[in-house]
C-alpha cells in the first residue's frame, strides 16, 4: 500500500507548525518546563547504573508518564539484515515478546529511520507494518529517529489509543529522551561488541602457532578502528595427516558477527575436509559448494597452502585472494605465481587448480588480507609493490620476524582502515641437536617423520638411512603414545644426536607403563632391529627409554 | 571416515593411497578399503606409490584386511615400486609371503587379467 504519503507528516509540515504558533506558546512553555523538569529527572544519572534492558525499560516508563501516551517503544536496526528489531517497549510489551522487525524504509518505523526525521501518523490511514499495533488499537504516533556517531541506530516512537495531535513540544522532548538512550545504548552496544569481538578473536584463529622444529611461524591479527566490529579475516595453520602442514588466510565479505561467522563456518569446514584427506583444490570446490548451499550469500577470498617440510615444496590454491609473498634464500622477494581460481561463496560448481613451488631452508612466505595493502585512492598495485619492496628490506634481516617487519614497513605509522591478518613461516636450518616433545597422540606420528628425516638428511644420511631412522623412531614413538600411562594424553620427548657418522636417537616415554610389554607390540622391534644398527630398550621408574643407533655410510 | 581416490579398471577397483599408513590412521584406512571392494569386484589393488611411510601398524592392518578378503575368496593385491624404501620394508617383514605385491598397476592389472581367465 502505496498511499501513505498524505497521513505521514513530517513535524515541520505547515499544520503543525501553523498550531505551533497559534498562540498556545504561553501553555505551551508552561507545559513545556514542567515536562522538561520530569524529563530531565527521566535522564538523571541514575540510569547510568543501571543494565541497558532495565535502563531502556524505566526510561520509556518515564516517557510514557511525561508525555501522558499510551505506549513507548524502542526498535534498533539491525544493519546487516536491514530491519528494525523491537528491543524494549511499555504498553506494547508484546512487541518485544514476539520479537517484532520492521523493513527498513517501509511502515512508519521503518520510514523514521529511513528518512531521519520525526514523523507522526494516523494509524487509521498509514499503512503499518507491525499489526500489534493495530490490534492494541493505537490511534495517533510519532516516531524519532535514534542516532549516534552520525549514524541511525533505531528508532523510539510513542502511541496513544485516542486521536492526538502530537505537538513540537512532544517531538522536542521525545527527541531529547531519545538521545539520551541512543548514547546508552551505543554505549553497552560498543562494550558489548569489544567483549564479543575479543571472544570471537580468541576462539576463530588459532590459540598458539605450531610448534615444529625447522620452522618458525608468526602472525598478527589487527582489527580496524576501535576493533569495535569484528572483522571477517582470519588465518589458521594446521597439521595435515600427510605430515604437511597447512596455512590458511582469508577474508569474508563485510564486518561484523555475520561475516564472523561464516569465518568460522570456513574455518571449520576446511578443517573437515582436509581431516578427510582431500586434495587441496577439492577442498576448496567442496568449500565453495557448501557455502552456497548454505545460502550464506557472503564471498569470501581465501589463500590455501599446504608445505612438505621433508620434500622443501609447497602446493598452493587460491580463491580470489591476494598473491602470498615469497621471500627466497637468494633474488628478491616475489609473489607467488598461482592459477587464478573464484572467490568462494558466490556460485556453485567452481574449479581450481594447485600450482607447487619449491621451498628450500631459508625461504620465507607471508599471507595476508587486503588491508595490509590497500590504501583509498591507490591501485592494488601499487600496494602489492609496496609490499615487494617492504619484504626486499626485511629479507636482508633474516633472524626478524617477517610479519613484523612487513607490518613495521606497512602499517605502523597508517590508522586501519581495514582488518588486517598476517601470516608468516619460514624454514630454518635444523642443525645440530634436535630434541622433541610431543603429545602422546598418534595424529603427531606423520609431522615429526618429516622434521625427523628433515633433521637426517642435513645430518648427511642419505635417503634410505633417512627412511629407517624416521620409521624406527616412528616406531618407537607409536610405542609410547600406546602405552601412555592409563591412557591419558601425556608427553614423549625425541632427542636426534649425530657424533661423526653415528646418529643416536632416543625416545623417552615420560609416562609409566602399566603393561610392560615390548615395544613396538609383535612386528614395531623386529623393524627396528632389521633397520637400525641398535636398539637398546631400558625401563626406568621414569618411564622406557628407546635408543636407536645408526652409522651412515657416507655414500649417496 | 576417510576420503580415498578409488578407481575402477575393468571391474577392479583401484585405491590410490597418498597418506603415510600408520598408527594414526590404520582403522580408518581399513575401514574405506573394505567398502571400497564392493559386492561384484573379486580383488582389491591398493596402489602404495605414492605412500611415504608405512608403519607396523599399517602392515597389520593390510595383513588383517587380506585375510578378511581371503575369506570371502577376494584377493588383495598390492601396488610397491620395485626401488623404494616400502619394497625394502615390506620384503624385511616378509609381506609378499602373505600378499600378491606387483611393481606397478600396469602388472597388477595385467596378473588379474591372467588370473581371471584361467
Amino acid at each position: 500500500m502505496e498511499a501513505q504519503g498524505p497521513e505521514i507528516r513530517p513535524v515541520d509540515a505547515p499544520k503543525i507548525a501553523t498550531e505551533a504558533a497559534a498562540g498556545q506558546s504561553a501553555a505551551g512553555s508552561s507545559i513545556s518546563a514542567s515536562r522538561r523538569d520530569h524529563l530531565l529527572s527521566i535522564t538523571d544519572s541514575a540510569l547510568g547504573y543501571m543494565s541497558l534492558e532495565d535502563m531502556l525499560s524505566e526510561l520509556l516508563g518515564r516517557i510514557r508518564e511525561a508525555l501522558d501516551v499510551d505506549t513507548a517503544a524502542i526498535l534498533l536496526l539491525d544493519e546487516d539484515r536491514g530491519v528494525l528489531l523491537a528491543r524494549a517497549a511499555r504498553g506494547l510489551e508484546e512487541e518485544v515478546r514476539q520479537g517484532v522487525q520492521v523493513p527498513l524504509a517501509r511502515g512508519f518505523a521503518g520510514r523514521v529511520a529511513a528518512e531521519v526525521r520525526p514523523i507522526i501518523i494516523d494509524l487509521e490511514h498509514a499503512e503499518v507494518v507491525n499489526p500489534i499495533l493495530r490490534q492494541k488499537g493505537i490511534r495517533s504516533m510519532l516516531g524519532v529517529p535514534l542516532q549516534a556517531g552520525g549514524h541511525v541506530i533505531g528508532v523510539m516512537h510513542i502511541g496513544t489509543l485516542a486521536l492526538r495531535e502530537f505537538e513540537e513540544d512532544d517531538v522536542t522532548l521525545l527527541q531529547l529522551a531519545a538521545d539520551r538512550a541512543a548514547l546508552a545504548i551505543d554505549d553497552a552496544r560498543i562494550s558489548e561488541m569489544r567483549a564479543v569481538t575479543a571472544i570471537m578473536q580468541r576462539t576463530l584463529l588459532p590459540e598458539t602457532l605450531p610448534d615444529i622444529p625447522g620452522l618458525r611461524f608468526s602472525a598478527k591479527y589487527l582489527p580496524a578502528g576501535t576493533g569495535v566490529k569484528i572483522g571477517g579475516d582470519w588465518y589458521d595453520v594446521f597439521q595435515l595427516n600427510d605430515g604437511r602442514l597447512a596455512f590458511v588466510v582469508g577474508d569474508v565479505v563485510g564486518r561484523g558477527i555475520l561475516a564472523a561467522s561464516v569465518m568460522a563456518e570456513i574455518r571449520t569446514a576446511l578443517r573437515a575436509y582436509m581431516a578427510q584427506g582431500h586434495k587441496l583444490t577439492e577442498v576448496v570446490s567442496m568449500l565453495n559448494d557448501l557455502l552456497v548451499s548454505m545460502g550464506r550469500n557472503r564471498g569470501a577470498t581465501l589463500s590455501i597452502l599446504a608445505l612438505d617440510p621433508q620434500a622443501e615444496e609447497l602446493e598452493a590454491v587460491t580463491a580470489g585472494h591476494l598473491p602470498p609473498l615469497l621471500v627466497e634464500p637468494t633474488g628478491p622477494p616475489r609473489l607467488l605465481e598461482q592459477r587464478p581460481g573464484l572467490q568462494v561463496g558466490v556460485r556453485s560448481g567452481n574449479e581450481y587448480e594447485a600450482t607447487r613451488h619449491p621451498f628450500p631452508v631459508g625461504s620465507r612466505l607471508l599471507l595476508y588480507t587486503d588491508g595490509l595493502i590497500e590504501r583509498r585512492e591507490e591501485s592494488i598495485d601499487v600496494g602489492l609493490q609496496r609490499l615487494t619492496a617492504a619484504a626486499a628490506t626485511a629479507a636482508r634481516e633474516p633472524k626478524t620476524n617477517l610479519a613484523d617487519d612487513v607490518y613495521r614497513a606497512l602499517l605502523d605509522e597508517t590508522p586501519l582502515a581495514d582488518d588486517v591478518a598476517l601470516l608468516a613461516i619460514e624454514t630454518l636450518p635444523l642443525e645440530g641437536p634436535l630434541e622433541i616433545t610431543l603429545p602422546t597422540r598418534a595424529s603427531v606420528l606423520a609431522g615429526m617423520r618429516r622434521t625427523l628425516a628433515r633433521w637426517l638428511r642435513a645430518a648427511g644420511a642419505n635417503e634410505d638411512e633417512q627412511f629407517d631412522v624416521t620409521l624406527s623412531t616412528s616406531e618407537a614413538a607409536a610405542n609410547a603414545i600406546e602405552h601412555a600411562y592409563g591412557g591419558n594424553e601425556s608427553t614423549f620427548t625425541i632427542l636426534c644426536e649425530q657424533e661423526s657418522d653415528r646418529i643416536t636417537v632416543t625416545v623417552r616415554d615420560l609416562g609409566r607403563w602399566r603393561t610392560a610389554r615390548p615395544p613396538g607390540g609383535g612386528r614395531g622391534l623386529p623393524i627396528m632391529r632389521e633397520l637400525v644398527d641398535d636398539v637398546e630398550i631400558s625401563r626406568g621408574d621414569e618411564g622406557t627409554v628407546v635408543k636407536l643407533i645408526k652409522r651412515l655410510s657416507g655414500q649417496t | 571416515m576417510i576420503h580415498l581416490d578409488i578407481e575402477q579398471i575393468d571391474g577392479v577397483p583401484i585405491v590410490y593411497l597418498k597418506e603415510d599408513l600408520d598408527a594414526a590412521n590404520a582403522a580408518t584406512v581399513e575401514r574405506g578399503l573394505a567398502e571400497a571392494i564392493g559386492p561384484d569386484a573379486l580383488s582389491l589393488i591398493v596402489d602404495l606409490s605414492s605412500v611415504r611411510y608405512l608403519d607396523s601398524a599399517g602392515i597389520d592392518m593390510l595383513l588383517r584386511l587380506s585375510d578378511r578378503l581371503d575369506r570371502r575368496r577376494n584377493e588383495l593385491i598390492l601396488v610397491v615400486p620395485e626401488s623404494s624404501q616400502l619394497k625394502r620394508l615390506v620384503t624385511i617383514v616378509g609381506l609378499p609371503d602373505a600378499i600378491a605385491i606387483h611393481p606397478s598397476l600396469h602388472e597388477a592389472l595385467a596378473g588379474q587379467r591372467s588370473g581371471g581367465q584361467s
